[in-house]
């Protein structure tokens, strides 16, 4: 618009960029509700849906807790490698890897002591689901590819194994005509958080024994590796030598070869653990969620994941909470596609178009907006969309 | 008189123009006048806001205060390409030109308006163009094959066919020879009458006294002084006013301020205390020598100042009361021992072994003369300087002795050690140091605060089983800051709000607390101001105590200040190296870099300067 001008903001925002996601977030439901409107439902009725059921319902805890722990294990990998400049999109598809290397060891390794079985599972889907993620770190230095895309492909690639697998040998006959494996034996699911049994078994009432398993629902214990992962990144980024490497090294990768930092080896080292961390969601989701390997344990939240990363600014507290928020989000959506009989398409198109309002209210991080052939003056707010 | 020559109306007024990065103060309420068919240079420290103030001009950056006024209109650019509309150019340290193609076509790219190219009514009008500014370069020649002087006549020719009203040359002479130097400024001159108003951001006084009608003196951010050609003082005035002396001896908290690095250097206090002065304390530590000190500046005639140099080396020789050392080639035993004796300390048999070697490297570049059978040698306590006009082979050499490139060829080694080996497992202290040339491009991160970029290289002094110990980081960056004066002092800044010359302060100081032996130097003063020149050299020469030091360097004058030996480079060989007090030689330096004299085969070749690779 003229008289208006963007300007790059000398000092980026710290917590202001929280005020900025939120003012984009209103902007972006307002779209949503006229959206609704359009399509003939009461669009601020709708908005009002979409939150309550993603974020004030007590059973809404517990979903948004299982679509979490996934998108924050995904997250926390693909902002280590987003740290070193390494642009790894590819957590999709780590993370359908890394679920079925834990299938396979389920599968392989029928008889062995129970107790073995969950680590033995969850160490093959982190170690599967890191080696996909090494091989494009792999093409990158041998020949040069770009990340970008090599891991986008290797998404593709990861999803038809995962076809190939499930509609060949690894189908299960007695599931008949469905395309499913066969379920995990108990010792390989990872239990929920809140048991009745057990505790109505310890002397809780019905009453409360009730309302927690509303409020946990489906949250599984899986919520304790991502507390693990968390505070191990956080220790690595912030205390440790090999942190420091990978910050310095994504900030100044010349300076960093320069001061005998090997940025190959780094690359390396944050796209396997990219991996790993995705293989395991992926694992965790399967065996506490679905009991079995399913196709639809593809749900897209290894991009869900990039783009959290990318609004956290890559910083693990802040990954944290947009986790939750984006999760709720996710469940609000899944609300009303039910309650108002929308089509998934659609549901699917509300959610990008939150997501996309949310990123390009990013622009608000690093820019103000001010009057033209004047000099700007510091302190211009997120709000001002009406200049751009 | 001159004062009113020039009352016509200004091409150009800055009026109050104020622009601050966080809490640095850049630019405080400047208001500057630019005249057309003048010359005016803008002289200050490093950080003085000499840059952000032409940035601003130059459309770069936007004011936070103040205003542009062009022909008494205001104006605002809010982009580079708004001044160039409004005639403003600038001639930037780092050209910007495509290699591949030719002058012609980079001096017109962009403002060709027809959809058909003619080449040769192209090179026809840069020819012209070129004549007319007496600034001499083949139109059709490609880039790529020019020198670093045709080339910056290639940017300036691109300014002036986008007839640019005023041109503003950033250290314009810190990438030429100095005959080239020369040339520069008789265009400056013909350029200036024709009716441009140029700027001339410069450090070096001599050349600033030379070329420029008037001159503004920034500090701190402000203007504090201007002067017309008539009554300019004499070069020691400028230097103090540019430094603010008066400024530390007044202002109680300034003062203070300033003095306080002085009371607790600990590395400082090695150097004889006569050089340990720190700008605006010389008055209160009377030097005991009544010479001044040798300052970085190269005369306007190269000659004469080649003579000055080598003067006031012989003087520095003469008052530290150190016997004058036999000529010897670096690498001979006799040397080395003969170091031994001059310092008195240290032990002979780790004298002896040099701390880098280099015996018939060759290295294939494309697009560059690579290098040619390189032999040279450094011992502890000695300093060499590799002379030479840049893009000979400084940088390849450089990046073979610091692990960054692979020689085709031949034997390095770093103490003793080949240099791969030595890379791959390099000791935390008493290493190898390096001062790149490029100091925000490969020395630091522009993005992560002080103590982030003093680890880059001391990470491993401050970790233990792989943990960082922040804290006692903290403490020794902060010491660091302060021992060395870095401005502001203060270790949570981005290294970006530093200024050339403070960073490289820093990166100095970060590059010594390892206290290498062997430290690889790269053109550790370009682009500083004198004060900061003098600090840099000071550091080296205190370094040189505890170890053995390659200066890569294009300013000769910096060569003969420090280097104990010179060796010049040309196209990829060594040309001679020899004792700093060979004079014969040293006189033929300036033949010897424009190469006029030959590479002597025999120089280095046989002379055992390479050191034994089975000492392992």
């Amino acid at each position: 618009m003229n008289g208006w001008q963007l300007i790059r903001r000398t000092e980026p925002r710290e917590w202001g960029s929280v005020a900025v996601f939120a003012t984009a977030f209103a902007v972006s439901l307002a779209i949503c509700a006229l959206l609704l409107q359009v399509q003939g439902h009461n669009g601020a009725g709708g908005v009002w849906l979409l939150l309550k059921g993603g974020f004030g319902h007590v059973y809404s805890y517990g979903e948004i807790l299982l679509k979490a722990i996934p998108i924050f294990l995904c997250s926390l990998g693909v902002a280590l490698c987003f740290r070193l400049q390494v642009w790894n999109i590819g957590a999709e598809g780590q993370y359908v890897i890394g679920t079925l290397g834990g299938c396979w060891f389920v599968l392989n390794f029928p008889g062995l002591p129970a107790w073995l079985v969950l680590p033995g599972t969850l160490a093959a889907a982190m170690l599967s689901g890191g080696i996909w993620a090494g091989l494009a770190a792999l093409l990158r230095q041998r020949w040069g590819m770009n990340e970008i895309i090599s891991t986008l492909m290797l998404n593709y690639i990861g999803i038809e194994i995962l076809n190939h697998l499930i509609y060949g040998s690894w189908r299960d006959p007695a599931a008949m005509n469905q395309a499913v494996g066969p379920y995990f034996p108990p010792a390989a699911v990872i239990g929920r958080i809140w048991d009745s049994d057990f505790w109505l078994k310890h002397g809780v009432s019905e009453g409360t024994a009730d309302f927690f398993f509303q409020f946990f629902g489906r949250a599984h214990w899986g919520v304790l590796s991502c507390i693990l992962a968390g505070l191990l990144c956080s220790f690595l980024l912030r205390k440790s030598r090999l942190g420091y490497e990978i910050t310095a090294a994504g900030s100044n990768p010349r300076a960093a070869r320069t001061a005998g930092i090997s940025y190959n080896r780094l690359v390396i080292l944050v796209m396997f653990l990219c991996g790993a961390l995705a293989g395991l969601a992926g694992f965790q989701e399967c065996s506490a969620n679905l009991e079995r390997l399913e196709p639809n344990i593809v749900m897209g939240y290894g991009y869900t994941a990039v783009v959290v990363a990318w609004l956290a600014r890559l910083r693990i507290m802040r990954i944290a909470l947009f986790t939750l928020v984006l999760a709720g989000l996710r469940f609000g959506v899944e609300n009303i596609e039910q309650d108002l009989q929308i089509s998934h398409a659609f549901a699917n198109t509300l959610e990008g178009i939150i997501l996309i309002t949310v990123l390009a209210g990013q622009l608000f991080n690093d820019y103000k907006i001010s009057r033209k052939g004047r000099p700007a003056a510091s302190g211009a707010t997120g709000g001002e969309e009406r200049g751009s | 008189m001159s004062a009113d020559a020039c009352k016509g109306k200004p091409l150009i007024r800055l009026e109050g123009i104020s622009k601050h990065f966080g809490k640095v103060r850049a630019n405080h309420d400047i208001t500057l006048d630019i005249r057309a068919g003048r010359i005016k240079a803008l002289l200050g420290e490093n950080g003085a806001g000499k840059s952000t103030l032409m940035s601003v001009l130059a459309g770069r950056l936007q004011p936070d205060a103040g205003r542009i006024l062009l022909g008494g209109n205001p104006v605002f650019f809010r982009s580079p390409r708004d001044a160039h509309q409004a005639g403003i150019g600038m001639v930037y340290q780092h050209f910007m030109l495509i290699d591949s193609m030719s002058v012609a076509d980079n001096v017109l790219l962009g403002q060709e308006k027809s959809l058909t190219l003619n080449p040769r009514d192209m090179q026809r009008r840069v020819a012209e163009l070129a004549r007319r500014y007496g600034l001499d370069v083949d139109p059709a020649a490609k880039i790529g094959t020019l020198s670093m002087g045709e080339r910056q006549r290639v940017e300036i020719l691109k300014l002036l066919c986008r007839e640019s009203r005023l041109l503003i040359f950033d250290e314009p002479t810190a990438v030429l020879t100095p005959g080239e130097a020369r040339r520069l400024f008789v265009s400056m001159r013909s350029m200036a009458e024709q009716g441009k108003a140029i700027v001339f951001i410069s450090h070096k006084l001599p050349e600033v006294l030379e070329i420029s009608d008037e001159i503004s003196i920034l500090r701190r951010g402000e203007v504090v002084d201007g002067f017309e050609r008539a009554n300019v003082p004499g070069e020691a005035e400028l230097a103090r006013r540019m430094l603010g002396r008066d400024l530390s001896l007044n202002s109680g908290p300034e003062a203070a301020h300033v003095a306080a690095p002085a009371n607790a250097p600990a590395s400082i206090s090695r150097a004889d205390p006569a050089e340990a002065v720190l700008p605006g304390l010389e008055e209160e530590i009377p030097p005991p020598v009544p010479e001044p000190r040798p300052m970085g500046w190269l005369g306007t005639d190269r000659q004469l100042s080649l003579e000055a140099a080598i003067y006031n080396r012989s003087q520095r020789a003469g008052e530290n009361g150190q016997p004058e050392a036999e000529p010897a080639v670096p690498g001979d035993g006799n040397l080395n021992i003969e170091g031994v004796k001059r310092r008195g300390r240290g032990k002979l048999v780790a004298e002896t072994e040099p701390v880098l070697a280099l015996a018939g490297v060759n290295c294939r570049v494309p697009d560059s003369a690579g290098l040619t059978d390189i032999a040279l040698s450094v011992a502890k306590g000695q300093i060499l300087a590799i002379l030479g006009v840049a893009g000979n082979g400084q940088k390849e050499l450089v990046e073979i002795i610091c692990g960054l490139r692979r020689a085709d060829s031949g034997r390095v080694s770093i103490l003793g050690r080949d240099v791969r080996e030595f890379h791959a497992n390099q000791p935390s202290r008493g290493g190898l140091g390096y001062i790149p040339e490029d100091r925000r491009g490969s020395a630091a991160c522009p993005d992560l605060n002080l103590v982030d970029n003093f680890l880059l290289t001391t990470r491993k002094l401050f970790s233990r089983w792989g943990i960082m110990d922040y804290k006692r980081a903290r403490q020794v960056t902060r010491r660091v800051i302060s021992e060395h004066n870095v401005q502001p002092d203060d270790s949570k800044v981005l290294a970006r709000a530093l200024s050339g010359g403070n960073l490289q302060k820093l990166i100095v100081g970060r590059e010594l607390v390892r206290n290498p032996r062997c430290i690889v130097a790269e053109n550790p003063t370009q682009g500083l101001d004198v004060a900061a020149t003098e600090e840099v050299w000071q550091r080296l020469r205190v370094a040189r105590e505890t170890s053995g030091v390659l200066l890569v360097t294009g300013d000769l004058n910096e060569g003969l200040t420090l280097a104990d030996y010179l060796a010049v480079m040309y196209r990829g060989r060594i040309v001679d190296i020899f004792s700093i007090h060979n004079q014969a030689k040293v006189e033929q330096i300036g033949l010897m870099m424009a190469g006029a004299i030959a590479a002597r085969q025999d120089a280095y070749g046989g002379q055992g300067c390479a050191p034994d690779p089975a000492g392992d």
